[in-house]
């Protein structure tokens, strides 16, 4: 009874343990039909439609090949993947989430290095390989490049005849209190300012050329002044009310209850998925991301790339999906689908605007044309615990636990202290 | 067995007789051994090891000594999580012990629906606690939370923001698992006052006992060993607390709620610190078995 508490953690790392080294199944290398079959760890792939639009352009290519995807829920992703690998899982292709994680399996050595494949590449036209270079080697490539632009409601921002093309924070700001109406649970909010840290620290990070990882952080300040002011006038819904009751920024904003929304690109996808199946009614478009000084045009984002098992069962299989996938015929069968690829030339363009339902006017152009595109987060063996401490002491800020002053010295404290 | 003769009892014979009772009883206990061995008794021992290694899920495990755990002893995470398990038991625990105890004992009567209220009771338990967290994290809710209107509603100005707030955080976890765990430990408490003979009680009322009087010196000592069995599970159970805690606040606001396991499952299953993961799951290990070991001795002193 007593060595009961240990057991759970104990399963899981003695398991691994003992399974390090042999391959995790024993399912074989190609079909019953002579077809190479390649295993492809992904996220819900039934509402995911990028993934199911790259498997199918893949297959209809190579008659050949049998991709299966071996789906994981998203929310687990990276615990999953983490203890498939541990494992000495064989799948041969492995999706990177995000930098983050991606740091963390290639430093460990984990994932097959691509560096003949990034050598071959026309680098002008990819956005975000930059974010997958690990001391001079590359363990995946960037096949989607997501960035950060501004949601809002056609119909709710109708008459503020505010000029979204390049608008800063303060006006930004400003525009949301303007627009508010209403109180309590009829309140149409001026904005929707999601709970994750990056929407405040990441922001300042990319527009004021601070570093996450510094231990510095007063140039976060200004952000989380905006961020509390915007609470503070109702003007956006309470951070402490969207964390406990779950809410979510789709929510918010398709059911108008929030004329904008500072989100990633992928966000539109989703729009204009659920517009056409009649799900949501909202009249919605794009433009920049709101900057921290006059003229800027700088936004953040993060890169998702495909990796290759160091112990894929069909490693040079793998390789070619991945160069395909992130290169200029992948491009194409997402940016169909109305997902924003790494590889972008006039042509994906193109065809990236002409999706059915997506925003296409001059205003959104002009955000899919930022001028600088940093990193969400800078990778480094670091970066996921530093993660953890920006993480905690964002919510004793938002939640009102500590002040902002207060909240930014502990930051640099811990981080100093904890991760050094 | 069934021929026992004479020539049974010749030492040779009762060898071999003895040699195959060990076998046929090896038998009987190997398949839940070998489950015991493969599932429970290697990881411990993998994880005693771990402990003293420098091990990322990857590489060769690397000796390392005792880095691991002069690393925890520098780290404030590690003290945090220590201190809020802590807090998180000697809430938990007699608040649960009371709770169960005063419903059992006010159901054990022949009252109108009983078994309804006995099932309602145990209700909570059998309960998906994702959705209990869920659920409990709305009623929770600082501005539209309905704990709080009914709080403000009977006078209370600035009440709690409970899971948004450092200092409230943790006691909204403890009324969460209380009204979870309560109807568990009630039915242990039922199935235990069922024991207790009712001569007892007729017998002390004749002697003119008050209610409380019989309470206090027929119920509370016959029910000692279930008490002593209720307070075990529960201490155990308080320490190693994990999913309550992950999803109904994440071990937030900032680290008000961050329990011990909650920080073996960080550092191991996310960073791939497995070695420092596995020191930390042998402090909590020691730590719940010091715990467990002091109750034993209490527990054989009052009996004696």
């Amino acid at each position: 009874m007593k060595r009961r508490f240990a057991k759970v953690l104990a399963v899981a790392t003695g398991l691994a343990l003992a399974t390090t080294g042999c391959s995790g199944d024993d399912k074989p290398a190609t079909g019953a039909d002579g077809k190479t079959i390649l295993t492809v760890a992904l996220w819900n792939y039934d509402t995911t439609p990028e993934f199911k639009a790259l498997v199918e352009a893949y297959e209809a290519a190579h008659p050949d090949v049998d991709v299966q995807p071996v789906d994981i829920l998203a929310d687990d992703y990276p615990q999953k993947v983490t203890t498939m690998l541990a494992g000495g899982d064989s799948t041969d292709v492995i999706t990177m989430k995000n930098v983050i994680d991606y740091a963390r399996f290639g430093t460990r050595g984990q994932l097959a290095s691509l560096k003949d494949e990034v050598d071959k590449l026309d680098k002008s036209k990819y956005r975000g390989l930059d974010a997958f270079d690990l001391e001079g080697d590359y363990f995946a490539l960037p096949y989607r490049q997501d960035f950060w632009v501004l949601y809002y409601n056609k119909k709710l921002l109708a008459n503020s005849g505010a000029d979204l093309t390049s608008l800063t924070w303060q006006e930004y700001a400003d525009l949301a209190k303007k627009t508010t109406k209403g109180s309590g649970a009829n309140a149409v909010y001026g904005t929707y300012q999601h709970t994750w840290r990056s929407l405040v620290q990441a922001v300042a990070a990319a527009q004021t050329g601070g570093d996450q990882l510094s231990g510095d952080y007063g140039f976060m300040k200004p952000q989380y002044t905006m961020a509390l002011d915007l609470e503070k006038a109702g003007a956006t819904l309470k951070w402490s009310t969207a964390k406990t009751q779950k809410v979510t920024y789709h929510t918010m904003f398709s059911e108008e209850k929030a004329a904008m929304l500072p989100m990633g690109t992928w966000y539109a996808a989703r729009l204009i998925d659920e517009k056409k199946a009649g799900k949501i009614s909202v009249d919605w478009g794009m433009a920049p991301l709101p900057q921290a000084t006059e003229g800027g045009s700088t936004t953040f984002g993060s890169p998702t790339a495909f990796a290759v098992n160091k112990k894929a069962r069909n490693a040079e299989a793998a390789k070619k999906f991945v160069s395909w996938a992130s290169g200029e015929k992948g491009a194409a069968a997402i940016a169909k689908i109305g997902v924003f690829p790494a590889y972008a030339d006039q042509s994906i363009l193109d065809l990236y605007f002409g999706v059915d339902g997506m925003a296409n006017d001059d205003v959104a152009k002009k955000a899919f044309q930022p001028g600088e595109v940093k990193l969400e987060m800078p990778v480094s063996e670091k970066s996921s615990d530093v993660d953890t401490v920006l993480n905690e002491e964002h919510e004793l800020i938002m939640a009102g636990e500590k002040s902002v002053d207060a909240g930014i010295a502990e930051m640099g404290k811990r981080v100093k202290s904890e991760v050094g | 067995m069934v021929s026992t003769t004479a020539s049974a009892s010749t030492p040779r014979t009762r060898s071999r007789l003895r040699r195959r009772n060990t076998l046929a009883g090896w038998s009987f206990i190997l398949p839940n051994f070998i489950g015991f061995a493969a599932l429970t008794l290697v990881p411990v021992v993998a994880t005693m090891a771990l402990a003293f290694m420098k091990w990322n899920s990857y590489s060769t495990p690397e000796w390392v000594g005792l880095d691991n755990f002069r690393r925890m002893v520098d780290n404030a995470n590690f003290w945090t999580a220590l201190y809020n398990t802590t807090y998180y038991a000697v809430g938990h625990v007699p608040l649960t012990l009371v709770a169960a105890l005063g419903f059992a004992v006010l159901l054990n009567r022949k009252l109108r629906g009983v078994r309804f209220f006995r099932t309602a009771l145990f209700f909570p338990y059998i309960t998906s606690l994702v959705a209990v967290a869920v659920v409990w994290n709305m009623l929770f809710s600082p501005d539209a939370g309905p704990v709080n209107q009914f709080l403000r509603a009977v006078g209370v100005d600035s009440p709690p923001g409970w899971t948004t707030s450092t200092t409230w955080a943790m006691p909204a976890l403890i009324i969460t698992s209380v009204w979870r765990d309560m109807g568990y430990y009630m039915v242990l408490y039922l199935a235990g006052l069922q024991t207790i003979p009712g001569e007892l009680y007729e017998a002390a009322k004749m002697d003119g006992a008050s209610p409380w009087q019989r309470f206090r010196h027929i119920t509370l000592p016959s029910l000692r060993p279930t008490t002593f069995f209720v307070l075990i599970m529960l201490t155990i159970s308080s320490f190693k607390v994990f999913d309550l805690v992950q999803v109904m606040t994440e071990g937030g606001p900032g680290r008000s709620t961050l329990v011990l396991s909650q920080l073996i499952f960080r550092e191991g299953i996310e960073q791939g610190r497995f070695g420092y993961s596995s020191a930390i799951a042998m402090v909590l290990f020691v730590v719940v078995l010091l715990v467990t070991v002091v109750q034993f001795r209490l527990q054989q002193r009052k009996e004696r």
